[in-house]
Parts: structure tokens; sequence; C-alpha cells
């Protein structure tokens, strides 16, 4: 019963002083670069959906944050 | 004695041989899946990944098609066919100065067929729908500018636009932000945005019904949390607020009341939350990626969704990736909605739109995508489609009755994405 | 348990280290004044063996790249112009390739070819002894070994002033 509120935490509010942790180096973010790895890797395709699902049901779409990725400059 | 032995060592010999079968299977499984970056200046969608130097170009063709409804849940004599669309985006991305980029999306939509109009009940008592009859033509056209500043640890983001139909037309705009922190494993993203649309009804004469000029207003906020939780393994949690006000009706919608089709009526005010979290985590050993998110939403006319969304991303052969995904949707009724009214409500709120109803949906995709480099330029092709299914009985809650609307789609799309 | 608690007091220090690394700014191992850690490693097209200390007596611009790394992508041929503009006994160019997979980074020089060397370092000793803060990271070595300008990041319009600073640079003989 902990354990999965705590996997459900987990997925629902991602805590910094996890981050601290287990901290990946800027250079060692080549997976993170992966396009199969982005939050929204075919953005026409994330708008078409929003679009579609979202005008024929009640609810929002809910997006928008960043982070993830490469991180490069 | 000697027998023990024997079969030790012929136990030994099947783990060796086991042990070597794996490895072999393991080997021919990561050459069918090596290097899906093979083509390393490929990295994303422009301006996704960060700051990009090349300009980029992504084009989809999409039809949509509703299933016809059954006859069973359409009234006598009513138009039986539905809804198809064909969709065209585009999408131009460029740097512009060291630290800026654009981007412009525009969508060009033609819709035709025949939509849910009013409920009435059947002559076995199950609610059946009437329906419009069919439009020849209907165009909208989107337009949206977004521009973004590149900091060392932090990210602006500017956007607006425009979308115009024959009887609608909305004007939209957005600030956001990101913050990075803890060496670039935090990030922080918040932003606002606002939509003011004006709805000009068709036939508002033939049909003394429909409203005549109507303006509607939306504005939002969300803020965000995203965490690399490993190499290879990333989560993310974004809440949303929208406030809607004005018009929120659907113009072309009545609702059965005491034997009166009376017009779609919804409250003037709406507040709406939603609740959305990303899972992302990549198997090096099958070169795949898992991807799941989540959505909680609520409003305050009582609706409660989820969403559940699962996909795989599977690269093979250096240059091709098959992602098969899945949702399950699953909403509440709003509080006034019913298929039709038997008496008339001292709130004067009305609608028998399968969209306020109580149901669910299912849907599975399967989409398919190819990179390769010709011409010094490097492209990618995507074919992609989708079945959604909608019912009462898919719902998490028990639905008594379930709208006759409900509506089940393909989606079947071509894209090609390019960066030079 | 006690691998619980000690886990939770080892978050708790790390957290601490995190806030301050966010208000009190870059922490980097390696700055503008000091000397730049001597390192060796094997080159990434198989040759010989590449050493920092070799490059004393030139100015060295040395940069770590990756593979999955765009703007490190777009700085290689750049750089690659910018390396021809000196004479090679007094500047010259030296890059650190921090790929897991070493493949990738062959086959993208295969496509773009440079003329100086690239060291591989899949496991990240390097850029954690130059304290890394992002991809990509670059430094400008004087003649002495001592580090004078971190450069983070890489954008078209960083080439005029990073050419100005390899002059100033060159222009300083060795005592």
């Amino acid at each position: 019963m902990l354990r999965s509120a705590a996997s459900l935490l987990l997925l629902a509010l991602p805590l910094l002083a996890a981050s601290g942790c287990a901290a990946v180096k800027p250079w060692e973010r080549d997976v993170l670069a992966r396009p199969d790895m982005a939050w929204e890797p075919d953005s026409l395709e994330a708008k078409r959906n929003t679009h579609i699902h979202y005008s024929k049901e009640a609810s929002l779409p809910g997006g928008g944050a960043g982070g993830g990725g490469c991180g490069c400059n | 004695m000697k027998n023990v032995a024997r079969r030790h060592r012929r136990k030994a010999r099947l783990r060796a041989a086991r042990r070597r079968a794996q490895r072999r299977r393991r080997e021919s499984l990561a050459a069918l899946t090596a290097g899906a970056l093979a083509l390393p200046g490929l990295a994303g969608p422009a301006g996704a990944e960060g700051l990009s130097d090349r300009i980029g170009a992504d084009y989809n063709f999409s039809r949509y098609s509703e299933g016809s409804i059954p006859a069973s849940k359409v009234a006598p004599g009513s138009e039986r066919g539905r809804y198809d669309i064909d969709m065209h985006q585009i999408r131009l991305a460029t740097p512009i100065a060291d630290r800026f980029d654009l981007g412009l999306d525009i969508v060009h939509e033609s819709m035709s067929g025949a939509t849910p109009w009013y409920v009435i009940p059947g002559d076995d008592g199950k609610p059946v729908q009437v329906m419009t009859g069919a439009t020849i033509d209907d165009k909208r056209t989107d337009a949206l500018l977004e521009g973004k500043f590149y900091m060392d640890r932090a990210l602006a983001s500017a956007s607006g636009g425009v979308s115009f139909e024959k009887d609608y037309f909305a004007v939209n705009g957005g600030l956001g932000g990101q913050l990075e922190l803890n060496e670039k494993n935090t990030t922080l993203s918040s932003g606002v945005g606002f939509s003011i649309d004006s709805i000009d009804p068709e036939d508002s004469d033939e049909y003394p019904l429909r409203p005549n000029h109507e303006k509607k207003q939306t504005y939002s906020v969300f803020a965000g949390l995203s965490q690399v939780l490993r190499r290879n393994i990333a989560a993310q949690s974004t809440l949303t607020y929208q406030l809607g006000h004005g018009y929120l009706s659907d113009p072309y919608k009545q609702a059965l009341v005491a034997g009166e089709p009376l017009a779609d009526s919804r409250p003037g005010l709406r507040h709406q939350i939603a609740w959305l979290s990303r899972y992302r985590h990549h198997f090096s050993s099958v070169n795949g990626s898992f991807h799941a998110n989540y959505q909680f939403y609520w409003d305050d006319w009582k609706i409660t969704a989820h969403t559940f969304e699962l996909a795989w991303y599977q690269s093979l052969f250096e240059s091709f990736r098959l992602i098969p995904s899945v949702r399950y949707y699953s909403q509440g009724q709003a509080g006034f909605y019913a298929p039709y009214y038997t008496q008339a409500r001292a709130d004067g709120l009305y609608s028998s739109d399968y969209r306020l109803s109580p149901y669910g949906a299912i849907s599975w995709r399967i989409k398919a995508e190819t990179r390769f480099r010709t011409w010094q330029v490097d492209w990618l092709a995507t074919f992609s489609w989708e079945r959604y299914l909608s019912s009462g009985s898919y719902a998490m809650q028990k639905v008594s009755t379930p709208n006759p609307g409900l509506v089940n789609f393909d989606l079947f799309s071509v894209g090609l994405t390019t960066r030079f | 348990m006690l691998g619980r608690r000690f886990r939770s007091r080892r978050c708790a220090a790390a957290l601490a280290i995190s806030i301050r690394l966010l208000f009190g700014g870059a922490a980097s191992a390696a700055d503008a004044g000091q000397l730049a850690p001597e390192f060796k490693a094997p080159a990434l097209d198989g040759g010989k063996a590449i050493s920092l200390a070799a490059y004393r007596g030139k100015v060295v611009y040395l940069d770590f790249w990756a593979s999955w790394c765009p703007p490190c992508l777009t700085s290689l041929p750049l750089l690659e112009k910018l390396r021809k503009e000196f004479p090679s006994d007094q500047f010259q160019i030296l890059a650190v390739n921090v790929d897991q997979d070493v493949e990738k980074a062959r086959k993208f020089l295969e496509r773009t070819q440079v003329g100086y060397p690239s060291a591989t370092d899949p496991n990240g000793r390097i850029p954690e002894s130059y304290g890394i803060e992002t991809m990509p990271t670059s430094f400008l070595i004087d003649r002495s070994g001592v580090i004078r300008y971190v450069h983070h990041g890489f954008r078209k319009g960083d080439v005029a002033p990073l050419r100005e600073r390899i002059k100033q640079l060159v222009s300083v003989r060795k005592k």
C-alpha cells in the first residue's frame, strides 16, 4: 500500500531531493537527448491529437512543461 | 558418486548452452534494434531540443473519418453518415539571431458531414440521436507564431495566433518561461495564455433558437516540474487551470425539454483543472523507449475525467522506428446534462451533447517512421493509423443511459519532416 | 533500515549542495586562472594516445563534444575553419569526445572531417575533472597551461570573439 503510494508520488511529483541523489551529469545526457525520449517527439502529432481528442471530449490538453533532453547550450 | 558427478557435468553443459543461445538471441536483437541515431543530424523537432542552427519544415496530412451512427441509435429519417475532416498541417522553424528562434504553425481543415443536433426518446424509450443535415463544406484555418529566447539556464517564449472559420474567429496569445536547476536535472516551467473568440452562427435567421453573435474568453495558467531521474529515465508533472467565460454553449445543438427543442444552454462560467504526469524510460538492451502519461481532469460543471496513454518506441534497423500506442479515456457527466428533459430546469441549463455525457473511449494507434538522407538534407517520413471507439460501457463508472451520439473514428496520417 | 537512513542523509547533503550551486553560482573544478588539469586518453581514431602536457608551449582550445549534442556538431566545422587561420606551431585545437557509444562519434567525424584530434572518454573522467556544467564547454589554455577563458555552449556568433582571444594569447611569447 505504502509502496504503491510512493511510486505514484514519484510519477506525479518528482522530488528535488531525489534528484540530488542521482544527478545526471551534463556529459551523460546521451539517452535523454534521443528524440524517442522527448515529452512530445512529434509536435504536429501532439497538436493534432490535442485538437481532435479535446474537441471530442470534455477534458483539457494538459501539457506545456519542458525539461529533460540534452540540456545543451 | 560417478552418477552425481555426471549429472552435475550435464547440468553445467546445458546451462552453458542456454547462456550461448541467450547471448546469440540478445546479439541478434541488438543487431535488429541497433543505432536509431545513425543520422545524428536529425535530433528532433526544431526548437524542441533547444536552439538549433538548422531550419526545419514539417508537413502532415491527416484524414479523420467518423463511423456512421448505427440505425438503432438514430432517429428514423435522420442522416446516418457522420463527420469527415481532411487536415493539413505545416510547421516552419528557424533560428533568428544567436539566441532566438521563431516557429510558424499553420493548420487548414476541410470538414463535411452531419453532426448530432438533439436527442429524442426512441420507440422503446431508449434515447436516439437526431442528426443535422450533411454540411457541404466547411473550412477552418489556424495560424500560430511562436518565438523563443534562450539563456544559459532559462528559456522565455511568447506566442500569438488567429483562427477562423465561416462562423467563427479567435485570437490567442501566450507567454511561457522555463528555469533549469540542479545541473539541469530539474526544470520548472510556467505559462499563461488567453483566447478571445467570437461566434456568428450560420443561418441564425432560419433557426430562431440559434444565437446571432456571441463572444467567449478563455484564460489559462500552468506550472510544471520536470525531473531527470536516471540517465535513461525522466518524469514530469504539470498543473493547468483554465477559466472560460461568456458564451460556452454549442449554437448548433439543441435539447428536448418537455417535448420542446430548446437551444443548448450551458453556464456562462467554467473553471477547469488538468493535472498531467508523464514518464519516459529508455531500455538500451532492446533499444526501445516506454512512454506513459496520466491526466486527471476536473471542472465545476461536475465533470471528472481520467486519461491514460501508453506508447512503446521501438527502434529498428538503424533508421526505422515502430510506435504502437494505446489510450484509455473515461469521463463523468456534467451536472446539468441529460439526453432529454421531461421538465424544465430551474437554472435553465440544458445540453444533450455527448461531450458532456458519461462515457469511456479506447483507442489504439500504430505509427511507423523512417529517416533518410538525400540531397545533403535529413528527412523523416511518418505514417500512422488510429482507431478510436467510445461507449458508455467503457467508462470507469456504471453508465445506465449512454448518449446515442457517441462517436467512433479512424485517423490516417502521413507526414514528412526535414532539417536543413 | 540503516541503509534507508544513510541514503536520506546523503540526499539531504546532495540537496544542500544543489541549493548552494543554484544560488551560489558556478563552482567549476576548472576556472579561468587555474592550471588546466592534465589528462591522457586514447585517440578516437585509434591512433597514438593524447596527452594535454604534449601541447605545452602552444595556445590550446580544448573542446568537449558529443554526437548527441546539436550545438557541438555545429561547432566542429567552424572550429576547423578557425584552426586553419593560425600556424599549427602556435595554436592547436584538442577535442575530448564523451560519447558512450564511440561508433556514433566516429560516424559523425566520417561525415564532417576535422584536422584536429579527438580523445575519447566514454567514462567521463576528463569532463568530471574539468567540472563541465553544460555541453558543449571549451577551455582556452595559454602557453603555460593556464586556463584563460571558459566558454559554455556554442553559437555561430561565438567564433569572432574567440578569434580575438586566440590572437591575443598567441601574441604572448612563453618566457
